[in-house]
């Protein structure tokens, strides 16, 4: 079965958005025995992705013209052909608006500081907090949401949270104005000085989702290797402490916890498979494509597959790098993404942006697809999914952190209607909405998050 | 004449918009007669009044460095030379923007005569004298494996090579490298990935008789040319195009190995030649595809698979390419760019070549078992032959493998650890099995992928101490080869000798002789210089057709072939600016427009002309700071600054228009030069206090296009890449540039030890090592630049061999 793997025609034709490929059978036969029956409700699943550059419809004329908030506000609005949510339409009643949030944890507040936005501002996204400036391993910026929601609701699934992004992280010289490239490059943070590494490469996170190895009784023989030396290396490494100065100690010991998570995930997947049932996966894809469309889709399809298996409840995903000149030629654009962002206010430039985004955009019309095509019970994943997508920036030619994009889709169980543009009251944080939907999660008892000044009720 | 800078920045600007470029340069006059003769005399100033130095910064710098003001972040109010030592931080700042002679900026006033050469030499030496007073090694936490020295750990130990960023998390980079300790963060991710890649190494090591079918798929790049005379490297001679890649097959067995096309619009046949390690094991025809099949592009993924064919297992070239059916030129007229493919659109009635675009490898099928691979002689050293044997064999091979992987002679515990895996694999599958257990579990071992330093027993809080000599062999082979000691490294340090001046000079030289040194090209140059850059540029097919991955490739390796170069001749650190030679294959020097290079291997070349001049006319260096459609000398201009001299500019402000658009609707781009475009651009004042600093540099190589080929003219029109670097000397061409970037070595000499200290401590070096790193540049100078001479003065730096105790080190918790 070709599902999402990387090759021949069915991938081709799969890329191209057959949606007849969706829904086969075979996954079935992926949902691990003894999982939760269908007389429960089923888990809400959280989905958080990053936009870098903001959006040009939030600069003063793209906003005249409705390039991202619609003109009208409420159930009725109306997306326009020229709005960067345009290819949204069709899932318009799934899809809610928040407009006129600011994030602005995510601008200066020193001298030292001005114009090192692209390096600071994808680690505020999620966790509305201030960066830290530093280049070293006195990073402090505050615990992202998305890892708040998983240390507390991901703990039944073998991933407490999933991190992927698109671009790499190479670029020579590392990162400017003296931020670490974990600020630039980790929208997701365990705790306030840890980062989360993302993962790029379809195929490791297809590993990393299902166990690699061609069989099933591969997967459960490495399983038990790794079980054994696990076990083993934290012998090694309490031995090893001893002659370790203050600094490597506690280095070590953050390693140990990940060799702990690691231990406990193991344990989780041999417990839901008891039966030795065996699984039969779709085949893993291959390396990452060249292509930005390519890309996008396997990695909202490797999203699918595990909430479809209940591998993961949480993603985090990041689909650029700030001030990255990569080229969209499919958008009918062919300016630098970093260089159209600094439109200059010129119309026709504007436009030209828009042209990038509006592509950008397009890509979550396919996870949509793949979600409401995804039954998991009564209901479709869209039913039961929060898609989150928003940047920290507003216009990116100002580099300001004013009036930014957000909108979230799906109904994640009930707790978005679907079909609404929200309009924030001038200078509300975005950090209020994130205060709302976590309670919407599950999370009662946050009253406050970030630079929050109250909530903003959805 | 006391002028306040910003006026003559924009006075300098109007002037500048007014004259136009032909004036400009031509010594016009752009400030007081003082402001006209800049370059500072390189005589050494022996005896100052210290004191007065303090009135020079008071009365030239502090007018913009002021706390009003904050010109650039820095205030200098309550700087005092005195106090140098006590504010280090803030007088390393002033010592690197003198040092480059950019500051005071052009146009403002400058002190007369060699003032300014007083002031810089008093700071230095005030600096210099304290910190001799007491090491400095500075601090860093232990370094992990990242994904290069992971990838040459697993080639040196078993022979494969594999692509560690199939598991490992990307790495961060910080201060240019990527094995900065203190970035290299920890997380189950990265603890899954070490895992996976320790089970699946293990397998392709020993080979797994009882493997399972799985599917492989290769991909090819866009830009991959499959045109009809170029070959794919790795692919036998007499074929164009296809793919090729180093294939683990887990067993013998048979595979199938099927294919994926795009293009091929017109051209109803080919014969694929599929071999592993050369040999032919199936042909295959490509029939032009039914129009039924063909997208709206005309292009096709056309499927063709072999029958099952037997391989035996092991690492092995896999290739699938089409056979050459041209032997002299070939030109398809209609669609000349067709073989990089990118953004052209065939239309009816053209005619193109079949590109392979996939390949994927699926088996085995009916395993028969697991053949002598290079990789398994390596490995079993011993073959037991009765039961009896198997154990005390299992641990011969252990300890001679676990020896290299941990870099240090093992303990007991360390054998016995890696023996019970090996008796649990044993008891599962036999002796095989039980040693691919053992190795799995060394690729995980932390004792493999840390690379711990130990404190000795005994040290003192805050006390310095000599690492010991197997962490400082570690150190040492790290930096010069990139992956761990050899054995008679390890067992000089074992002899515990290492740290003595003349053993590490005597092992470093050894070292450097040896073709692993090719490393610090292949590494530290390639970071430094930022290589991996090269590859983000993706020159639009339109204008560049003659742009391809295979040129791209050669201009990387045409860089780290002239570093490694200078470094086994023991060269000269200028020749990087000022080189009249190169190294060249055929595809590059046609690619140049070079002639008389014949054949793929590279040679080294020496330039006809002067036109390319060192690293300045390396395709490497061009392309990574050109944009797809354009050059970029704002780009170059930033690269020669922030690489080689160590003072970047600012970064622009927000909300500055990009240079397209500032040239206003009165002039469209594309019928303007670049030069032209950033003429408007620096019309702007604000724009212009950086941009007349970083312009002129990069439109000194505004004759090399964004694929590096010599130009002169540009959209039709002349070039005219004349300006003034920034002490006022003119420039017009790379030669012109290298001359005055060479006649001020100082910052370019020690902004490269700055880097080559970093990477070698796998550290940011910071204010506190700047005495060092002048002592290790003086030192070099007075060696012509020799390359042993930086690396030698970096081996024997406190930094390098010494360690500091924290005070909470030696804690007893």
């Amino acid at each position: 079965m070709h599902f999402i793997t990387g090759k021949h025609i069915p991938r081709r034709s799969f890329i191209q958005g057959m949606g007849a490929m969706v829904g086969l059978p075979m996954l079935d036969a992926m949902v691990p025995a003894g999982r939760r029956t269908g007389a429960e409700t089923q888990p809400t699943r959280f989905v958080a992705i990053e936009e870098v550059h903001g959006v040009p419809g939030c600069n003063k004329w793209g906003a005249s013209q409705h390039l991202f908030a619609p003109e009208q506000v409420g159930r009725d609005f109306e997306l326009k052909p020229d709005n960067v949510l345009a290819s949204l339409a069709e899932y318009q009643d799934y899809l809610t608006i928040v407009s006129n949030t600011d994030v602005r944890m995510a601008e200066a507040f020193s001298p030292e500081e001005i114009g090192g936005d692209h390096f600071r501002s994808s680690a505020v996204f999620l966790t509305q907090s201030h960066p830290k400036q530093t280049q070293g391993s006195d990073l402090h910026v505050g615990v992202s949401m998305d890892q708040i929601h998983a240390q507390r609701f991901g703990q039944e699934t073998v991933l407490p949270s999933l991190q992927l992004c698109i671009e790499p992280t190479d670029k020579g010289g590392g990162c400017d104005y003296n931020y670490s490239c974990s600020y630039t490059d980790s929208i997701s943070w365990a705790s306030a000085d840890t980062p989360l590494p993302q993962v790029r490469n379809p195929r490791t996170v297809f590993d990393m989702l299902f166990g690699a190895g061609g069989s099933e009784a591969e997967r459960i023989a490495r399983r038990r290797s790794h079980r054994s030396i696990l076990d083993w290396v934290q012998g090694e490494v309490a031995h090893v402490k001893r002659d370790l100065g203050a600094t490597d100690r506690r280095r070590v010991d953050r390693y140990l916890d990940s060799v702990r998570e690691i231990e406990r995930r193991i344990q989780l997947v041999e417990a839901q498979n008891t039966s030795g049932e065996e699984r039969e996966l779709p085949e893993a894809p291959a390396g990452v494509p060249d292509s930005f469309s390519e890309h996008m889709k396997l990695m909202f399809d490797l999203q699918v597959l595990a909430f479809e298996s209940d591998t993961t409840r949480v993603v985090s995903f990041k689909t650029g790098r700030d001030a990255s000149n990569r080229t969209f030629p499919e958008s009918g654009s062919d300016s630098g993404f970093h260089p159209a962002s600094h439109h200059g206010d010129r119309e026709d430039r504007i436009m030209e942006f828009n042209k990038i985004s509006q592509y950008r955009v397009s890509m979550l019309a396919h996870f949509m697809e793949r979600l409401e095509n995804t039954m998991d019970g009564d209901s479709s994943l869209l039913d039961q999914t929060v898609v989150m997508w928003g940047s920290p920036m507003g216009d990116a030619n100002l580099h300001n952190h004013r009036r930014c994009p957000l909108i979230f889709l799906g109904r994640g169980n009930g707790a978005f209607q679907g079909g609404m543009h929200y309009k924030a009251p001038d200078g509300t944080p975005m950090s209020n909405v994130f205060v709302s939907l976590m309670q919407k999660l599950g999370h009662t008892d946050v009253t406050s998050f970030g630079d929050s000044t109250g909530e903003f009720l959805l | 004449m006391k002028t306040i800078v910003a006026t003559a920045v924009a006075g300098t600007a109007l002037l500048f918009a007014m004259q136009g470029p032909a004036q400009f340069g031509t010594d016009a006059d752009l400030g007081s007669p003082e402001t006209t003769a800049m370059s500072v005399p390189a005589a050494h100033v022996s005896s100052v009044d210290v004191a007065a130095m303090d009135d020079v910064v008071d009365q030239y710098c502090v007018r913009c460095h002021s706390e009003r003001r904050m010109t650039g972040n820095l205030s200098l109010e309550d700087f005092a030379v005195t106090e140098a030592v006590q504010q280090a931080e803030v007088a390393e700042r002033v010592i690197r923007k003198l040092r480059a002679d950019m500051m005071p900026p052009p146009g403002a006033n400058r002190p007369a005569g060699d003032t300014l050469v007083a002031l810089v030499e008093t700071l230095e030496r005030t600096i210099d004298e304290a910190a001799a007073s007491e090491p400095r090694p500075g601090e860093r936490p232990f370094q992990r494996l990242n994904r290069a020295e992971y990838e040459r750990a697993v080639e040196d130990l078993f022979g494969i090579k594999i692509d560690a960023g199939q598991w490992l998390p990307l790495d961060q980079i910080s201060a240019s490298f990527d094995n900065v300790a203190d970035v290299q963060g920890f997380s189950a991710t990265l603890m899954d990935a070490y895992l996976n890649a320790a089970s699946e190494i293990a397998r392709q090591v020993i080979g797994n008789p009882d493997a399972t079918p799985v599917e492989t798929t290769y991909q090819n790049e866009p830009y991959e040319s499959q045109h009809a005379w170029d070959r794919v490297e790795g692919a036998p001679y007499g074929t164009r195009g296809g793919i090729s890649v180093l294939h683990s097959f887990p067993a013998d067995g048979k595979y199938v190995v099927s294919l994926g096309f795009i293009s091929g619009w017109g051209e109803r046949f080919d014969d694929i030649d599929i071999s592993v390690d050369g040999e032919r094991v199936a042909l295959l025809r490509y029939q032009g595809a039914s129009t039924r099949l063909i997208d709206f592009q005309g292009r096709l993924a056309y499927p063709v698979s072999t029958d099952s064919v037997f391989v035996r297992a092991g690492q092995r070239r896999l290739t699938a390419a089409f056979i050459r059916k041209q032997d002299g030129p070939y030109e398809d007229l209609i669609r000349p760019n067709d073989w990089s493919l990118t953004g052209t659109e065939a239309s009816y009635g053209t005619t193109s070549l079949p590109h392979i675009m996939q390949m994927t490898v699926e088996g085995p099928f009916d395993a028969s078992g697991v053949s002598e691979t290079d990789a398994r002689r390596g490995v079993f050293s011993c073959r037991p032959t009765s039961a009896a044997e198997a154990r005390p064999c299992a641990e011969q091979i252990i300890t001679r493998l676990a020896t290299e992987a941990y870099r240090r002679p093992l303990e007991q515990r360390d054998v016995d650890g890696l023996l019970y895996f090996y008796d649990e694999g044993a008891a599962d599958g036999g002796f095989e099995r039980g040693v691919r257990s053992a190795i799995e579990a060394m690729l995980v071992s932390p004792h493999f992928v840390f690379r711990f330093e130990r404190t000795p027993a005994g040290v003192r809080p805050g006390e310095v101490f000599e690492i010991a000599d197997l962490d400082l062999a570690s150190r040492l082979s790290y930096f010069l080869w990139g992956t761990g000691p050899d054995e008679r490294l390890r067992q000089v340090a074992a002899e515990g000798d290492l740290n003595d001046p003349e053993t590490l000079e005597r092992e470093t030289r050894r070292m450097l002789e040896d073709p692993r040194s090719e490393a610090l090209a292949t590494r530290f140059a390639s970071l430094w210089l930022r290589l991996q850059d090269l590859e983000k540029v993706k020159p639009d097919a339109f204008w560049f057709p003659n742009y391809n991955a295979q040129v791209a490739r050669d201009m990387r390796r045409e860089t780290e072939l002239f570093f490694h170069d200078l470094v086994r001749g023991d060269g000269s650190l200028l020749e990087l600016l000022h080189a009249d030679y190169t190294f060249l294959n055929e595809r590059l020097a046609n690619h140049y427009g070079i002639e008389g290079v014949v054949g793929d291997d590279f040679q080294r070349v020496a330039y006809p002309d002067d036109r390319r001049q060192g690293i300045l006319g390396h395709g490497s260096m061009l392309v990574q700071t050109s944009y797809g459609n354009r050059t970029s000398p704002v780009l170059r201009g930033k690269w020669v600054m922030e690489v080689l001299l160590g003072t970047p500019p600012p970064p622009p402000p927000p909300n500055v228009p990009t240079l397209d658009e500032s040239t206003g609707d009165e002039a469209p781009a594309g019928l303007v030069t670049t030069a032209d475009r950033l003429r408007m651009h620096r019309a702007n004042p604000t724009c212009n206090s950086c941009h007349q600093l970083i312009d002129p540099i990069g439109m000194a190589l505004d004759n090399f296009d964004v694929t590096g080929q010599w130009r002169t003219r540009e959209n039709g029109l002349p070039l005219d890449t004349e300006g003034e670097f920034y002490d006022g000397t003119e420039i017009s061409n790379p030669a012109s540039l290298a001359a005055v970037l060479e006649q001020r070595p100082i910052p370019f000499v020690r902004h490269f030890t700055q880097n080559l200290m970093t990477y070698a401590l796998g550290r940011r070096v910071d204010h506190l090592d700047q005495p060092a790193v002048r002592a290790i540049a003086q030192e070099a100078a007075e060696h012509d630049y020799r390359m042993s001479s930086f690396i030698l003065g970096v081996v024997q730096s406190d930094q390098f061999r010494l360690k500091r105790a924290l005070a909470t080190d030696v804690d007893n918790d």
